[in-house]
């Protein structure tokens, strides 16, 4: 199977206290999360990571067949990111352009349509490129946790750091959190416990469980495991369903930059490549609105060889600059000037 | 050009917020003002030609105007007329195009007169408009463009003059306190108040390292001047003053293709050739009205048009060298930051204020006249690449 | 209805300068510029080639404008970089944290921003950061 050439991440330098944007309607938020500055999004935060990525993995970007864009936040619902990138990278026509979207999944979704574009050999090597700014409302909880990023892998069969071995998906009708085109914020179900155990949970575990089985494998043979983190403490439910012990756990990241939707598993993954060797193996698995993508991966030698042109998430996570609320409800603009 | 042109009248009226005028009524004024200035009598017919000096057209509301509207406003239709732009030296080279009308044999008796209407929109929109705040108007992209206008290239220049030659903001200022005296003397000027250094200095920064008071106001002007061939000049006045030289300068129209930011090689061309073209040098020269929309930019040009060597000005200045009674006096009139800059008026009221001088009409801030020979320049346009020099002589 | 900025041919034709920094060289003065043209503005040459933009430069000048056009936040702060490829760039400064934190000679390098939306539509383009030493 394929694998990771090379990736990057980005991160904005402005922090939000969570708890600044939780007490003034009666809630609280452990830790502090990233917020866009006023001139980034989705498009800006994206183009930071590819470069990482591209500059990483070494490549000619002559050599990308594939541009696959994974976001929620995307500023358009007709106009595509994907080209945008494309032209950044100089990207022939001919290249597959695509955005995947719709769900916290739309990351994994971008990552496995250029697997298998790869599998039917329609192109050698794509870059898969998600990143997250999501909407928000004043009181809403995710105003208070939802974090911006971004991160970016090249994919292919030469020169990788990581390869996989397996996949497999697990998906059902489940309604947990939504973002209707009739709204301009995210809500939450606010059942937290049917949410947490029917919805992430269980999804999370069956596919993992799925793609073990089908590799021989069990959750304790894995040196970690990596699940999303809309909070610190979820990713452990799974893990306790598959064995998995607690040290394998990728470190907390949401009371650190917040819920960064469907970046959160792949910027997790991202920290830890910082740092695995090679040898060691990875289960990661994404989810969103009722479906899980498991992934197994293998580290290859190639990734201490490249080490040194990685720009590692600590580093994006150690620049910051605290902004105060007023200052956030302008970026975000739920304050807004009055017209005249 | 030299022996074959010369001014019989000059006008203007005062520069100001000029709420009650349009730009018809301006026009009209400074018009009738220039031909009572012709002391012995002028009949409006005898004007064979004009130039009409108007920057904005439509841009900040005053709509489009072309040579059919000064023809029209100053009931005279039985001549050609030209609409001329030409960056903030519009006002100048309306002139020089009136001279070069003549000059070329063609007519002998031409009307050249500049008018802006700036303040029928805010000024921070008509400051914008004569900056282009950045975007598809500007048939260039806002990546390039952003920000960009008349206070922010002077204030790239400014923080270079600060590096590479040791300028400081209290320099800058120093040029405000001296063109805000002058102007207390000029009947014609918007602001008539004199100013400090720490005034200047305390004021607001608008484009650091440029305060409020560093830079011209936003104003509502019109001028003209009479110009006639040389030898039937004295026809018409026993002061006419004779154009020795008249040249614009260019460079690049980008700021980031320009090699240096501490001078503007368009003034430098523009001085250049027209004391070529005069047979003079700067050191013939009795004072000057130089473009000083902000005043890091007079330092600039005093050393451009070859007044100065490079990074001497601010000491010259400090030392009193450019004052109404000091030995090169610059901005007598109290310059633009006294006058504002109604860009198509400034460089006609300029040529109005040189005229004057030489004529020892000035009044209260008169200045001394050895040789008898003045200068008015403008500089500006887009990455200030255009500029025009005219040097004017009481004697051929 | 007006046309909304970014949709305009304007910017469209420029996406290569924008996005790739693709300028222009001339042969026989030197001289390094964008956008691409046909004739050398420094020398009038017709000898020219494609040639690409560093991203990373040092600051040749820099303002502060407290009073930027309308619909801009102030303050912004416009510079002039002496790119390393040679050839200066124009644009503007992002995440300084005070506008003094910009000096002539600070090192900064190109990343994408996000300049202006009209209607919903975005501007993209290169503004300068700081480079952080390690």
């Amino acid at each position: 199977m394929a694998g990771i050439i090379g990736y990057g991440v980005y991160i904005p330098r402005y922090r939000l206290e969570q708890k600044e944007a939780a007490m003034p309607w009666g809630s609280w938020s452990p830790g502090e999360k990233s917020v866009c500055g006023m001139d980034e999004d989705v498009v800006t935060m994206a183009a930071e990571a590819m470069d990482k990525a591209i500059n990483h993995a070494g490549i000619d970007p002559a050599q990308v067949g594939a541009i696959h864009i994974g976001t929620t936040s995307s500023p358009y619902i007709e106009q595509y990111v994907a080209p945008i990138l494309a032209e950044i990278l100089g990207l022939q026509p001919e290249t597959t352009m695509i955005d995947y979207s719709g769900s916290l999944n739309a990351l994994a979704n971008a990552l496995l349509g250029c697997l298998d574009a790869i599998a039917a050999k329609r192109i050698k090597c794509g870059i898969v490129i998600g990143a997250e700014d999501r909407a928000t409302a004043p009181g809403a909880d995710g105003d208070a946790t939802f974090g911006a990023g971004a991160v970016a892998m090249v994919i292919g069969t030469t020169g990788t750091i990581a390869d996989f071995e397996g996949l497999h998906t697990y998906s059902t009708y489940f309604l947990d959190r939504w973002h209707a085109v009739t709204d301009s914020w995210v809500s939450n179900w606010n059942d937290y416990r049917f949410d947490r155990e029917y919805g992430y949970q269980k999804h999370v575990a069956e596919a993992c469980k799925g793609l073990v089985s089908k590799l021989g494998k069990t959750g304790q043979d894995y040196t970690y495991a990596v699940f999303p983190q809309p909070d610190d403490r979820i990713a452990a439910l799974p893990a306790k369903d598959l064995g998995v012990p607690r040290e394998s756990l990728a470190p907390a990241i949401s009371s650190t930059l917040g819920d960064l939707g469907s970046c959160s598993v792949f910027i997790s993954l991202a920290g830890i490549l910082d740092k695995a060797k090679p040898g060691e193996t990875i289960l990661l698995a994404s989810y969103g609105s009722g479906a899980s993508n498991a992934m197994s991966l293998i580290v290859r030698t190639q990734i201490g060889r490249k080490r040194k042109r990685v720009v590692p998430l600590e580093k994006y996570i150690a620049r910051k600059q605290y902004i105060t609320y007023t200052s956030y409800l302008r970026l975000r603009e739920h304050l807004k000037r009055a017209p005249y | 050009m030299r022996g074959k042109v010369a001014v019989i009248g000059v006008g203007m009226i005062k520069f100001g917020e000029l709420f009650d005028k349009s730009l018809e009524t301006m026009v009209q004024e400074a018009y009738l003002n220039c031909l009572n200035n012709v002391d012995k009598g002028i009949d409006p017919k005898e004007i064979k030609a004009a130039w009409f000096g108007q920057w904005s057209g439509g841009f900040i509301g005053q709509g489009a105007q072309s040579g059919q509207s000064l023809a029209s406003f100053i009931g005279n239709r039985d001549i050609p007329v030209t609409r001329l732009e030409n960056g903030c030296p519009t006002g100048g080279d309306t002139f020089r195009h009136a001279c070069l009308g003549v000059a070329s044999g063609l007519y002998d008796v031409v009307l050249a007169l500049g008018a802006e209407k700036m303040r029928d929109k805010p000024s921070a929109e008509s400051l914008g408009g004569a900056g282009s705040g950045g975007g598809a108007e500007t048939g260039s992209h806002p990546a390039w463009m952003m920000g960009q206008g008349g206070p922010a290239i002077q204030a790239l220049h400014a923080t270079r003059q600060m590096y590479e030659l040791g300028y400081t903001m209290e320099d800058f200022a120093r040029v405000a306190v001296k063109n805000h005296h002058n102007g207390t003397f000029c009947p014609y000027a918007h602001y008539q108040f004199e100013l400090t250094i720490e005034r200047v200095l305390g004021s607001y920064v608008v484009c650091w390292p440029l305060h409020l008071f560093d830079c011209c106001p936003q104003t509502d002007g019109a001028a003209a001047a009479i110009v006639c061939r040389a030898d039937l000049a004295k026809k018409y006045t026993d002061k006419p003053v004779y154009v020795l030289g008249s040249n614009v300068g260019t460079d690049h129209s980008q700021l980031w293709d320009r090699n240096s930011l501490v001078e503007q090689l368009s003034s430098v061309k523009a001085a250049r050739g027209a004391f070529e073209m005069a047979g003079i040098k700067p050191k013939d020269v009795d004072f000057g009205e130089l473009h000083d929309c902000f005043t890091n930019t007079e330092l600039m040009n005093i050393e451009d048009v070859g007044f100065a060597r490079k990074g001497e000005a601010a000491r010259m200045l400090k030392d009193g060298e450019f004052d109404m009674h000091g030995r090169l006096p610059i901005n007598p009139s109290g310059g633009l930051k006294s006058h504002g800059h109604p860009i198509a008026a400034t460089g006609l009221g300029q040529i109005f204020e040189v005229v004057t001088q030489l004529r020892e009409e000035a009044d209260k801030r008169q200045v001394k006249l050895k040789k008898g020979i003045g200068v008015q320049h403008n500089v500006g346009g887009p990455a200030f690449g255009v500029s025009v020099f005219n040097i004017l002589s009481r004697s051929q | 209805m007006t046309q909304p900025a970014p949709a305009s041919p304007v910017y469209w034709r420029f996406n290569p300068e924008v996005f790739r920094l693709i300028g222009i060289k001339c042969n026989d003065c030197g001289h390094i510029s964008y956008p691409r043209t046909k004739i050398c503005h420094e020398c009038g040459s017709l000898n020219l080639e494609e040639y690409k933009l560093a991203k990373k430069g040092t600051v040749h000048t820099y303002c502060v404008n407290w009073a930027p056009p309308p619909n801009f936040e102030p303050p912004i702060t416009p510079v002039i970089v002496d790119l390393e490829s040679g050839g200066r760039y124009q644009g503007l400064m992002t995440e300084t944290a005070t506008p003094e934190d910009v000096k002539v000679n600070s090192k900064v390098e190109m990343v994408l921003r996000k300049l202006t939306t009209d209607r919903g539509l975005n501007v993209y383009g290169y503004k300068f950061r700081l480079v952080e030493e390690d």
